[in-house]
């Protein structure tokens, strides 16, 4: 199984797969640019729970759990599965967080991000120079011996909960009127339920293999000189780069982007706190998904900083509003994050140097 | 195509002892270098040192238990 992916063309076409079931489902329902947004779907799960209360923002999305379960089952079918906890929680609920709020002040995680870029976005290539930052950023500490501590094995319930968990508050969704679900806005957009659970799913078991990480692939090349995990990213880049061309949606431009601002500083400062706590925390928003469900429950903390950093970003007006054109009866938007917006994110980068600069390896151990 | 050769990958539990490794395999002439962690050998993320068979020192485990960095396990592989 691992001979899967042991070359940079087969990692290509797994990200390509990848393209191809995002394509998917933006055909049968998500909104087009978001496609498989992890920052954007974990905020609509938040907004589901009524943990805050934006009605755009409201909807129970299948690909969360998807994603999880795909790399559990694959985890445990191939016996990878391994229940492992015990590495710096507090930091790591701590970094989902910020890694949330960096996010939806851009307006996406790095995976839409290229999505955005895919389909023409320049304020998406102008956010992926803040985010490569703050990779490098997160890099620079890793080699002056940033650490969170090892991780040790765990009874393999503690893995279990979180998939299970999910799975059961995702039958609530389809089965009770307990979750809340935008009636307008990103959040009334969405494939099937059965297509999204069923797609993030084999989704989820190839990120397992192929250990996609839009951090560490950018932490390899910086670090190793390694292009394997960018492979995969490229994949998935160019089979949505011809779709938008081949459906008409590729427009290169700044502004007329659907769900998205031209604040181009904090585009970029949004990702490099994206960038810097995700090395910070060993992987992406996406990756803390897949980790979570081979049985890191570091990750599955993470994963619970990332829900709740959504609903403060919400609530206290911290998430960015999306630009938007002048109508006849109302003016244009300019977009962009508010005050108590741009304050958490230079709040976010003094707390991520602080804790980079704090927590060392300790010799011997 | 680079020939494979039969390897010893030396996996850590973090990405800084694998860091820290590196730094004092420079200092010491030790052979190998950082690669990341071959999916043969965990689902995990990090790094890991490769040295070929070719080029390991005789007294090895020695050297390595000299280091005072913990590591997880030696592996062999052909890489």
């Amino acid at each position: 199984m691992t001979k899967l992916f042991d070359a940079k063309w087969k990692l290509f076409l797994s990200g390509a797969i990848f393209g191809l079931l995002a394509m998917l489902l933006a055909i049968m329902g998500n909104p087009g640019n978001m496609a498989i947004c992890i920052a954007c779907f974990v905020r609509d799960m938040a907004g589901a729970m009524k943990l805050h209360s934006a009605e755009v923002v409201q909807y129970f999305r299948p690909e969360i759990v998807g994603f999880i379960l795909g790399s559990f089952l694959i985890s445990i079918a191939t016996k990878e599965y391994k229940a492992t906890a015990g590495s710096s929680p507090l930091i790591r609920f701590l970094l989902g967080v910020m890694m949330m709020i960096g996010a939806l002040v851009f307006l996406g995680c790095p995976l839409r991000m290229l999505i955005r870029m895919s389909a023409g976005d320049l304020n998406a290539y102008v956010g992926l120079i803040g985010f490569a930052g703050g990779v490098l950023t997160g890099t620079f500490f890793l080699k002056k011996g940033f650490s969170l501590g090892r991780n040790y094995e765990t009874s393999r319930a503690n893995g279990y909960i979180l998939p299970i968990l999910l799975v059961f508050l995702l039958i609530l969704s389809v089965t009770t009127t307990l979750f809340a679900a935008s009636e307008n806005g990103p959040g009334s957009f969405h494939a099937p339920v059965a297509v999204a659970l069923i797609a993030a799913i084999i989704i989820g078991a190839i990120a397992q293999k192929n250990r996609t990480c839009f951090a560490g692939s950018i932490r390899d090349l910086a670090l190793l000189k390694d292009a394997s995990l960018i492979s995969v990213l490229g994949g998935l880049f160019v089979v949505m780069l011809i779709y938008n061309i081949a459906t008409g949606n590729f427009h290169l431009s700044f502004t007329g982007q659907p769900i998205a601002h031209a604040q181009h500083l904090w585009n970029i400062l949004g990702l490099y706190v994206v960038g810097f706590s995700a090395v910070l925390a060993g992987g992406c928003p996406f990756r803390q998904l897949i980790l979570t469900g081979q049985g890191s429950c570091d990750s599955a903390v993470t994963f619970l900083g990332m829900l709740i950093g959504a609903a403060v970003a919400h609530n206290f007006g911290l998430a960015s509003a999306a630009a938007k054109a002048a109508t006849e009866t109302d003016p244009a938007v300019a977009g962009g994050p508010g005050i108590y917006g741009k304050v958490a994110v230079i709040l976010c980068i003094i707390v991520l140097f602080i804790i980079a600069c704090t927590q060392k390896r300790k010799a011997g151990k | 195509m680079r020939a494979k050769e039969a390897c010893y990958v030396l996996s850590f539990h973090t990405t800084a002892d694998a860091i820290a490794f590196e730094k004092k395999a420079g200092e010491t002439g030790f052979p190998g270098r950082l690669i990341p962690l071959p999916r043969a050998i965990s689902a995990g993320c990090g790094m890991s040192w490769k040295l070929t068979k070719k080029e390991a020192p005789e007294q090895m485990q020695e050297l390595l238990d000299s280091f005072g960095i913990e590591y997880e396990e030696v592996h062999e592989l052909v890489l």
